[in-house]
């Protein structure tokens, strides 16, 4: 079993999470935008390697792709 | 033999890891979820300034340490799946143990953001913020605690009778609580960050 993967991928999650927090505390303009980015990107993250979801059939990854996209977009256009 | 099966699995569109049944679950709850936190913005455009205010009333902290109890929990769950597919028994259950840990420790520092919320007055009916805040985080915390008794039975079959596990029920169970990390990862910037 391949743990390092995983690992880094940890790291990376952990490090948005904390970037996120400090966006939110900032004074950045697109500050919104940037934390829902950095939450899509970590939602990506788990769901592609901790779910496995890379592995499988491209159905799934599209859907699951659309529907993060359908709500990103709607949330920053409302 | 048993692993090339499951790679071609995979790769099946009926055949997503966890199981179809599972993924149509995880949809039914996103879109629920989603729609609940667009219904949230659409909510607060009437009004910014109180949901700004109540915003800030709640715990950044807390929020962001509770995402790392989600990440690390996820993350020994995948490790549990891992070590079970090389058969690995001792390993996973020891790393399933982790995940369970990091949901408890989840629930806890929930429990003390609770607490702390209702001594200051603010529940339910406070105002639309709130209403929000309790009813998205409180069905989170349920979709946690039902994922916290799958893993248990798990556990419970990897240490009275590991013979009887079978992997396609663990990584049923490990999607579903993935799934739980999923909903919170769009939860916390939206309630904790962005307003």
């Amino acid at each position: 079993m391949k743990q390092k993967p995983f690992l880094y991928v940890l790291i990376a999650l952990i490090a948005l999470t904390l970037l996120s927090a400090m966006v939110s505390n900032s004074e950045i303009v697109y500050a919104k935008e940037l934390i829902m980015i950095l939450a899509a990107l970590k939602f990506l993250a788990v769901a592609f390697y901790f779910m496995e979801l890379k592995q499988s059939n491209r159905f799934w990854k599209v859907s699951l792709v659309s529907f993060l996209t359908i709500f990103i977009s709607l949330f920053l256009i409302i | 033999m048993s692993t090339i099966i499951q790679e071609h699995h995979s790769k099946n569109i009926l055949y997503p890891p966890g199981g179809i049944l599972m993924w149509i679950i995880i949809y039914l709850e996103l879109i629920t979820f989603g729609a609940v936190l667009i219904a949230m913005v659409l909510y607060s455009k009437d009004e910014p300034e109180l949901f700004h205010q109540s915003r800030l009333q709640l715990n950044t902290s807390f929020g962001a340490i509770n995402t790392l109890f989600l990440l690390v929990s996820g993350f020994f769950m995948a490790l549990t799946v891992g070590a079970l597919k090389i058969n690995n028994i001792p390993k996973s259950k020891l790393y399933l143990k982790l995940t369970m840990f990091g949901g408890f420790l989840f629930l806890g520092l929930k429990t003390v953001e609770y607490i702390d919320k209702i001594d200051a007055g603010l529940t339910m009916g406070y105002n639309t913020f709130f209403s929000f805040y309790w009813m998205l985080t409180l069905f989170h915390v349920i979709h946690v605690l039902v994922g916290l008794v799958i893993l248990a039975s798990v556990l419970r079959t990897m240490i009275k009778k590991p013979e009887k596990l079978i992997i396609e029920d663990v990584e049923a169970s490990a999607t579903f609580w993935h799934m739980c990390d999923l909903i919170w990862l769009l939860l916390f910037p939206v309630i904790y960050l962005i307003f």
